[in-house]
This record gives structure tokens, sequence and C-alpha cells, in this order.
């Protein structure tokens, strides 16, 4: 459950550095030759999208609520049950998936991707003061303890960020940003994404200070290519299979984290539905005891996501790494 | 082999989560119809709010002790300790002048009697005689002078002690710095003390029972002014034997208290640990809080806990507050059309399992002026549709945010049922949002909610302590922003008012002004719901944070 | 060692500019979020502003935060002192937080021993099993227990074993050997073995390439033995010294969610109380604390790893 999950720390150092596309596609033709992964996959591709098709699928809104059928067991209507407010428990997982879905993916492209990937090159292309800089920064965010501080920085920032959206909203003459949560989303894979991208930086800067001494690049260089023409045809597709490789395998973690704090208070605010909430109001004692499906149905489907990425994780560091070569 | 890799690896995952939904099923099912559900709260919870504390010790029963589930207090100085944490232990080890009983009445306490002047602007007190300190030393008027002195002075940094002190003459000048004696306090010998008004007001008794005006002792101030608080030596009657941050507290009784010996030995506090329904349960502790979700079994007849059941209504308000000075709330159709758009009885009913009595005005039941009729606005979508058409916000409604206090997440289903009664009736999408607490008052001080959720908790049974404090235009506790000329003229004549009955009156006017009005949504009163064993004699829960540990036996 | 010891120095040195920046950002933002100690203290009951505005004075809250900031600097560097705790005002923020920690350091221990009793093993099965289905299989099923959040596991632990069976305490914490530490410690064990195995698995299976593993095998020394003296002994440390700095964190976090289910006065649910209580000197001490910490761990691990790993001490690993 820790933020700061075993998987995010270790995913720099387990993958080394892997040369040339077609490497790259014989590591996906390898993995997929790997049934088990590719249950994973499977298991991934459905959740998102029912994430991203939630509003289509799901026989409810998260909101409606009848209160003659609070707690009313699983039936036909309902096959998962309703909660204390007799909402459809089946669309409010749906509707926690998407939430789950946004959560990852912005925090995976921002903080895993784009973040580490930006700061690696300048750092390792750079060197000097840029260098120094984003070396420093990322070693004291690393040494900060992650979950108080998520906690700490949520509590602080989100009052003033949702000043600053209600006034943009004023602006804009636009009402339907905060109603839509966009706030809630914007935070959490800001905060994840402000502690997450120093591993990922970290193993781009050396993959950046290894390519530069490499032929192809020296040839590059000599034939006179500008340095952006570097970054972007010659180094970029050399890294990006490892960063993605080493972000995958933190996906589990973020999801656990988005549940933690909701837990907390600090995540995802009602009565946007979420596994975080959903988790917390079916463990309630009561509610386990007479309807454990309420706990069971939404830690099951979460479960299975962060096992599928866990597993997959394990399957593509095996794939990637030299060692399994 | 690829093919068994799978296999395995799916099996693991099937067999893990079979085992736990089988364990799960099994234990809950095989449990039958007399084991049902259960959640807690601490040793004085309330139905609204289920807490998760518990324990784990097993202590040695003995007769004479009782063991409790708590919580740590903060700070065990009655002069600044705002919290209710540390107020329920306050009241046993420190005591003031006059106390009030489990009823509410007023009970002499280290006063023995007191006499008023004719004008109602002066208190004779006349203190026990037998009154000490739980070192042996005799309380004297001085002692009085001292403690109230020392709580209005700003270094104490207290909070509260122009609240209840204030109505002295001259004790503001103390609180601001520009005396450090209050003028309106005179020793006329050792155990006489005479205490002038600013003006006749017949709730001055009920604010010097409340800790700000609690007596400490300067000797052991003046000796330790950084630590004694660890070690109080008050003059209630029970001394703070060991306090051990996060594990326990253990009171004893004060043998020599001028309200004779208590009965108990010592009052064991447990505090750490999970759920206390199954420390009670398992013999762990002697009363507990029945949470909202463990009502259902508690309440069954048949169930072997129902027999040690009790409920104690408590005199505080859960209530939608509206600021009355921003769109679209200074309007008052608006405010009376979400609150005709609610149905708080079937909230009352469905989400909170009847736990709680629906609010029927904005005074709690046993505070002096309440009357048993419903006041409130009733549930009627069709009046609440036609007022907001009236009103003259009719297709223009700003978007409009419902703040809460609270962190964590189950904070949410009566607010979220409230919100589907306004966008069901009143086709109004309404937004929550949860703070927690401390930017919640920052925010709410600032006006910067529109509607909000919140209780109020009576402090001491007296209307002034609700609608004066939260409706007077001049008050600096008004959250709603609420002024009403009319309402102001009769908080004021209210507060002078030296006959009962005409002051109660005016306090209705006032109430019954308050909800037509709509400046709050009443909606819930709260109820204590408490298992206690029946090896336990006089233990009650009051409406209020009072004393109430002197009498209790416990013959195991 | 020379280039270890200008290493360490440097990281050393560097130490104290990330606690003063860290302490510098953590003062920063708790005071700059709405909300102080002063206000949240009083609660919905009394908010009068003057009265607030006096104890905020009488605290030196009303200074602008620069001013604070440097007056805390100035107290901590020439007094030790870390400022008074706003919510407990007559304890020192050691005498607070001394007891939390201790709590929760006892409470961390057994399941990080466990973590790696389990860990390490596994690890190593799977290694020497590689190629068979039990090779996934082993970390697999770890990786299961690391996929359920523990808020599920917590309460589905004390309703079967604490309210239905009766046998474990519902929570609370009794000291280190009472019956009070078993889900904790099966909940804080549990999600960090994974990590661990597969750690191990991958040193392991780096030694058994090892030349001198291929010599005892030639030997004709069973398989046991190589496995276990040959090895283990050599994969062994490096796993350990690696993850120690990782997994005291991590069960600092983890201890987080489970001291807050289950009531136990540790510090996980110590720091969220604060910064609801916005008891900013706390918040400070206990981020500072852990940085400290973590930033030690660290570097005692890299230590140990140069000092430890075969490849940099040469030849030693033949002898083993």
């Amino acid at each position: 459950m820790s933020i700061t999950d075993y998987a995010m720390r270790e995913a720099a150092p387990d993958v080394t550095y892997v040369r040339g596309e077609s490497l790259t596609r014989r590591s996906l033709r390898r993995l997929l030759r790997r049934k088990l992964a590719v249950i994973c996959l499977v298991v991934i591709t459905v959740f998102y999208s029912v994430g991203i098709l939630a509003p289509f699928i799901a026989p409810y809104t998260y909101t409606h609520q009848n209160l003659d059928l609070s707690f009313d067991g699983p039936s036909l209507h309902h096959p998962f049950g309703t909660d204390r407010n007799g909402r459809d428990m089946l669309s409010r997982t749906i509707f926690a998936a998407r939430t789950t879905t946004i959560v990852t993916l912005a925090t995976f492209a921002t903080g895993f991707v784009l973040l580490p990937v930006t700061l690696g090159m300048i750092a390792g292309y750079r060197r000097g003061f840029a260098d120094a800089l984003i070396n420093r920064t990322g070693e004291i965010l690393a040494s900060l303890p992650g979950l108080p501080m998520l906690v700490l920085v949520n509590a602080t920032l989100r009052p003033r960020f949702e000043h600053l959206v209600a006034r943009a909203e004023d602006i804009i003459h636009y009402h339907q940003l905060s109603s839509s949560g966009f706030a809630d989303y914007f935070l959490i894979f800001g905060v994840l994404s402000l502690f997450g991208w120093v591993g990922g930086a970290r193993l781009v800067r050396t993959q950046v200070l290894t390519l530069r001494g490499s032929e192809f690049i020296l040839a590059a260089e000599a034939s006179g290519a500008s340095t952006r023409r570097i970054l972007f045809q010659h180094i970029l597709p050399n890294i990006m299979p490892l960063v993605i490789v080493g972000a995958s395998s933190s996906l589990g973690a973020i999801a656990l984290s988005e549940i933690g704090l909701t837990f907390l208070g600090v995540g995802i605010q009602p009565p946007h539905p979420s596994f975080g909430a959903l988790i917390t109001d079916g463990s309630a004692r009561s509610v386990l005891e007479n309807h454990p499906e309420l706990l069971i149905v939404p830690a099951t489907v979460v479960a299975s996501l962060i096992f599928a990425f866990n597993l997959l994780g394990d399957a593509l560091n095996d794939v990637f790494t030299s060692r399994a070569q | 082999m690829s093919n068994k890799l799978t296999l395995g690896i799916l099996g693991v995952v099937a067999a893990g989560i079979i085992a736990l939904a089988v364990v799960l099923i099994v234990v809950v099912a095989g449990g039958g119809g007399d084991k049902k559900s259960a959640t807690t709260g601490s040793d004085t919870p309330t139905a609204s709010g289920t807490k998760t504390s518990g324990s784990g010790t097993t202590t040695k029963a003995a007769s004479g002790e009782l063991r409790l589930r708590g919580d740590d207090p903060l700070f065990l100085d009655p002069a600044v300790a705002q919290d209710a944490g540390s107020a329920l232990y306050i009241v046993e080890i420190f005591s003031g002048l006059e106390r009030l009983d489990k009823d509410l009445k007023i009970q002499p306490d280290v006063a023995e009697s007191y006499d008023v002047s004719p004008d109602g602007k002066t208190y004779t007190f006349h203190l026990n005689k037998k009154a000490t300190y739980q070192d042996g030393r005799p309380v004297s008027a001085d002692d009085v002078k001292y403690s109230w002195e020392r709580a209005l002075n700003p270094d104490t940094g207290s909070v509260t002690a122009e609240n209840f002190l204030g109505d002295i003459v001259g004790a503001k000048d103390v609180s601001r710095g520009r005396a450090t004696t209050i003028s309106g306090l005179k020793i006329i010998d050792d155990t006489t003390i005479a205490v002038t008004l600013d003006a006749p007001k017949p709730y001055f008794l009920y604010k010097l029972t409340y800790p700000t005006a609690f007596l400490v002792d300067k000797r052991q101030i003046e000796s330790n002014p950084k630590r004694w608080t660890q070690k109080p030596n008050g003059t209630g009657p029970y001394k703070l034997k060991e306090w051990k941050l996060g594990e326990r507290i253990v009171l004893e009784a004060y043998a020599n208290s001028h309200r004779g010996p208590p009965k108990l030995n010592t009052v064991r506090y447990n505090l750490s640990g999970g759920s206390s329904l199954v420390a009670y349960e398992d013999g762990d502790i002697d009363v507990t809080g029945v949470g909202l979700d463990d009502l259902d079994r508690i309440q069954d007849p048949n169930d072997k806990l129902h027999a040690e059941y009790t409920t104690t209504p408590r005199q505080s308000i859960d209530y939608i507050g509206f600021n009355t000075n921003v769109p679209p709330f200074d309007d008052p159709k608006v405010r009376q059309a979400f609150a005709m758009a609610v149905d708080r009885k079937k909230i009352a009913e469905v989400v909170l399992k009847g736990a709680i009595p629906v609010a029927n005005g904005i005074l709690a039941p046993g505070v002096p002026g309440a009357t048993a009729d419903d006041k409130t606005k009733p549930y009627d979508p069709e009046a609440a549709k036609k007022l907001l058409a009236e009103s003259k916000y009719a297709g223009k409604l700003p978007p409009i945010t419902l703040a809460e206090s609270g962190a964590g997440a189950t904070v949410g289903p009566t607010e979220e049922a409230i919100i589907q009664f306004w966008k069901d009736n009143l086709g109004v999408e309404v937004k929550i949002q949860q703070a927690e607490s401390a930017t919640f008052f920052s925010d709410i001080d600032q006006g910067r909610y529109q509607m909000f959720h919140l209780g109020w908790i009576m402090d001491y049974p007296d209307p002034e302590d609700v609608l004066d404090v939260l409706f007077y235009s001049k008050s600096k506790q008004n959250n709603s922003r609420y002024s009403n000329p009319v309402v102001d003229q009769k908080l004021e004549a209210a507060r002078i008012e030296r006959d009962t009955e005409k002051r109660l009156a005016l306090y209705r006017d006032v109430e019954k002004t308050l909800i037509d009005d709509a400046a709050w949504i009443p909606m819930f009163f709260d109820t204590t719901h408490a298992l206690i064993k029946p090896y336990v004699k006089n233990f009650t829960f009051a409406p209020t944070i009072v004393e109430r540990f002197h009498d209790v036996e416990v013959n195991r | 060692m020379d280039g270890l010891g200008g290493y360490v120095l440097r990281r050393l040195l560097f130490l104290p500019v990330t606690l003063l920046i860290v302490s510098f950002a953590t003062f920063y933002i708790t005071r700059w979020g709405p909300g102080d100690p002063v206000r949240v203290a009083a609660g919905a009951g009394f908010s009068d502003p003057e009265a607030l505005e006096r104890v905020r004075h009488k605290y030196g809250l009303d200074k602008p935060i620069i001013e604070q900031y440097g007056v805390w600097v100035r107290d901590v560097t020439l007094h030790g002192d870390f400022g008074p705790s706003y919510r407990y005002r007559d304890r020192t923020i050691g005498e607070v937080l001394g007891p939390k920690i201790w709590v929760s350091f006892r409470l961390g221990l057994y399941a990080f021993i466990l973590t790696f009793l389990i860990g390490i093993p596994v690890g190593m099965f799977a290694a020497v099993k590689q190629g068979t289905w039990l090779d996934p299989f082993a970390i697999g099923s770890f990786l299961f227990f690391q996929s359920i959040p523990v808020l599920v596991t917590v309460p589905m632990m004390v309703l079967i074993f604490a309210a239905k069976l009766h046998w474990l305490p519902a929570g609370g914490f009794d000291g280190m050997f009472s019956k009070s530490m078993v889900i904790p410690t099966l909940t804080l064990t549990m999600p960090g073995v994974a990590g661990i195995a597969r750690l191990a698995r991958a040193t392991m299976l780096g030694t058994l390439g090892e030349d001198f593993v291929r010599t005892a095998r030639a030997k004709g020394l069973n398989e046991f033995t190589v496995i276990v003296h040959h090895v283990a002994r050599n994969s062994l440390l490096p796993v350990m010294t690696t993850v120690v700095g990782l997994s005291l964190v991590g069960l600092i976090e983890g201890a987080f969610f489970t001291e807050t289910l289950l009531g136990i006065p540790g510090v996980g649910k110590f720091i969220f109380d604060s910064v609801n209580g916005r008891d900013y000197n706390v918040i400070l001490a206990v981020v500072l604390m852990l940085t400290a910490a973590f930033v030690i761990a660290n570097l005692l691990v890299d230590i140990a790893l140069v000092v430890i790993d075969p490849r940099i001490r040469g030849n030693r690993t033949g002898a083993a």
C-alpha cells in the first residue's frame, strides 16, 4: 500500500541499456508469446475500455439514488446490489474504473514519461548547471517521505487550487470544470507526478550520457545535425522503450495511491466514485457483514487490475533486461 | 511449459480470491442471526459520526475500577482547552464554583451558595469551607480571582475566556491587556467573593460551569509554568494518576473531595485500539458507544447485548447553513425552496438508519424554551419548486456548492442524499466540497462558502448559546451573516430579561423567525447510543460534557 | 577506498543543504495553506477573530512567514529547540513524537524481519527453479498479495479474527509480545515480499552463472550445498543492504494505513492528525527526521554495497 512502492524505486536499476528498434520489437514479440502477459494485457485493456466508455455502458449514473432501495442485495436490476443511498453498485464500479483510468494514464504520461524524458534529456545532454539543478532537485524530492508530503501538499494546495479553478470558471463562463472532478484528478496526478519523475529521469540521463559517446551519435554530430534533431531523432527513440517499461511497473502503485489518498480524504471527493471511496464505504463492519459484495466487487476489480500491472511489469522486466537474454 | 506457467498463476489468483471470499462468507453467514454487524464509537460517540477506536488490552478487572475507551486529550489546562476530547477529562480533574448535573441543572460545587443583588448584577459566592485542592490545600477566594484573571490574561492564550468571563465588569480590560486585575471582582473574606456583571445576565451561572471558569492552583502553575498540566492539581473528584500518551490515562479518586469521596477507586482509559464494540464484547471495557453501523444489531431485542443498550439525547444540532450575503441565498425564497425540497425524515430513516431524530426546530430538546411541536418547514417539493420560480434567481441560478468539514472518504452519504433531493425536486445540481477542518473554518470565517453543513453543540443549556451567538448580526460567530433588526432587538432584550417565561418567549419568537426566514435548514438532533455493562451503576451520558463519574459504582 | 570516502563526504556535506531546503519548503507550504493551528483548535465554537489573533500573537504566528522561519532556524541551530507543539501545548516535540515513533518502530520490526525471512527463500527458490512453472508461480503468488489494498485486507481480517472468532483483539497495541501484533504484522509484511523475492532471484541468477559456482558443481558437491554455501552467501548480503533503506521508508508509509485502521498510537496516524490540526512544528520535525533517516540509510546502503560487492572487492568470492 505504500505510495513509494518498491516497484517505483526499483524500476530504474533493473532495466538496462537496449540498443535499436529491432531489439524492442523482438522483446515485444517475446512478450506476446507469453500467455500470462497476454492475459494481463487483456485484463488491462478491458478495464481501460470500461473506464473510457463508462458513460455509455453504465446502466445508471453514479449519482442516481433511490432511498427506497438502500442496501438492496444483488438483483436483476442491480447485479452487484446497491449502497447505503440506494445507488447502483455496478454503475459506481464502472465509473470508479473511469477515475482510475484517468488518474493512472495522466500520472503515467506526465510523471513517468513526459517529465522524466524531458528532464533526463536536458540533464544528460546539457550537463553543467541544468544537470546539477535537476539532479539535486531530484535527490531532495527522492529523499522526502512520500506519503506525508502527499498529504501535506494536498491539504494546503487543494483549497488554493479550487479557488483558482472557481475563478477560472468565472472568466471562461464554463461552470462544469469543477463539477467534473477536474480539480481532484489534476491534484492527484499532479502531486504523484511531482514525486514520481525522479527515478525515470535518472535512467534517461544515464542513457543519454551513454548514447552521447556512441558512434552513431558522434556520426550524426559530425554530419552537422542540430541538437534538437539529435535528441528527438536519435536519442529519444532509443530510450523510449526503456522509459515505458520502467514506468509500466509503477502503474499498479499509482492505482493503489489513489485508493490510499482517497481514504485519507485528500483524493477524489464525493460524489465522484473511485475505488478508494467504494472500498472505504464497503469496509465498514456492518456493511461488510451484511453486504460483502459491496467490498468484494470493487476490491476484486481493482486488485485484478493491479495484479495484471504487477505481473506485466515483471514480464516486461524479464523480457527487456539483459539478464533474460 | 508456457501453458503450465499461465495455469499456475491463474491458479494462484483464483485460489486466493476464492479463499478470501469463502472465508468471509462462511464466517459471516455461519455467524447466524444473533451475530450481525458492528463498528463502533468511543466513550461518547454520536450516532452521526462513527469513530473507529477500540481496545486490545485485557486489564485485570477489579471492583471499583471503571474501564473505558478514550482518546488522548491535547492539553489539560481548563482555561485554554477548547476540544471536547480534553474537556472530558478536565471536568473530572477540575471544578468551578458551580457545576451542571446530569440533567443540566445548576448545582453548587466549590461555592456552597450564592446571593444575587436585587438589580441582578452582583453575585456573591460563599465558598465551601471543605473545598480543597487535590494536594490538600484549602480553596480561598484568592484562588478564584487568580484563576479567572489568569484565564483572561493574553499570555495564557485562551480563546474562550472572554466568551465565558467577559460579562464581569473589567474582564475585557484584562483580556485585552489593559489591566491585570478584574475590577468587578471583590474579595470579601477568605471564602467570600463578589462578582459584578456589566448587565443582569441570567445565564451567567451557566457560563461558570464551563472549564474556562474552573479553578487552578496558583502555586503549582508558578512553580512549574510549562508542565503543570501533566500532573494537574485541581479541585475535582478525580486526580490524574497516570497519562501515557497514546496508551492509557488513569484517574484516581480524590477521597477528600468536598462533594464526598467518589465511589470508584480508579477510572482507566485505554487510548488505543480498533473496534471498541469488540473490546466491550471481549470484556475489556465496561462502556462503549455504538456507531451507526451497529445499531441494527443492538436494537434487535433478541440480541444478547440489547439489555445493556441505552440512549441519551444530546444537546446539539446538525444543520445546513446559508451565507445570506451571497447569491443565490441572499433571497429568502431560494433558501425556503431548498429547505422544503429535502426529505429529512427519509434521510434519517434510510441513510442514518433512524439513529438520530429529525430536528423539529433550532433548540434541541432539553434546552429551555424548546417545544415539542414541529416548527420546521415541511417537505413539499411542489411548494419548493414554486418558491424557487418566484425568487429573483428563477431560471438563472449561479452554480452552488455545499461545503462540508471532514476528511476521509466516509463522510459523504448524508450530503449526497441531500444534494440528490435538490437535483430531483428543484433540478439544481449542487456540488459538494469537502474540506479538512483547517481549510473549512478558515474559509467559513471569510464567508467563502455559499452553503455549509455543520453541527453546533450547546456549551450550556440556554437558548442564548445558539440563537444569540450564531444569529445576532454583530456576533463574531455569525457564520451565515444573518442580519435582521427584529431578531437583533429581541435577542438584546432577552439577554437582560429577568422574567424567565418572558425571556424564553422572546427566544421562541426568534427561533420561529429564523426558521420561517430559512436562515438555516435544521437537519437533525443528536443521540448517544451506548452499551453499559450491568455491573456498572449510575453511569449516564449527559446531553453535554459534565462531571459524571462521582456517583458511578462498579461491583463486578 | 579514496573514491568512496570522497563520495561519502560529499553526500554528508550535502545533507544539511537538503535539510535546509526541505525545512524551508515544508515550513512555507504548511503555513501558506488555509487555516492555522489556533483557528483549527477553536473549531466551530469560538471563532472570535480578535481572541484568535491574540493567541496567534502569543505564539508569533502573526509575523511574516520568512521571519518565523528565521526564528525557527535560530532556535533549532542554537538551542536544538524545534519549537512548541501547537496541539499538545505542554510537551516538547520530542516528548510527543518519541513514544509514537517507538510504537511504530516495534510494530515495523517484525514485518521488516519477516519480509526478508520470506522474501529471500522465495527468491532463491524461484531462481533455482528457473525455467519451470514454479519460478513465476512463487513470485506471482506474492505479487498477488502486493495487489490487494491494505484497506481491504485489514477490515476483512478484523471482521473474521476479531469480531467473529474473537481470537485476536480488534486493534490497539499491547507491546511486541501480544496478539495485537498479528494483524498489523501480516498486513505490513505481505505486500513487501514480492519486491525482495524478485531482487533475491535476480541476484541469485547472477551468482549462479559465476565461475566459482560452476567450479563447485564440477567438484561434485551436491546441489543443496552449492546453493546454500556458495550461492546464497554471495547473493544475500547485497540484497539485504539494498533493500534495507527502501524497506524502512516503505514500512513507515505502510504503517500509515495499518495504524489508522487499527487505532494503533504510532507515528503514521499521528502525522495525518498533525497535518489536519496544522501542528506546524510537529509536521516539520517528522518530515525532517524521515528525510535525514532516508538519506543516511541510502548512504549506508551505498557504502555497504561497495564494501560487500564481490566485483569491487576482487577475488574474495572464489575462496568462499
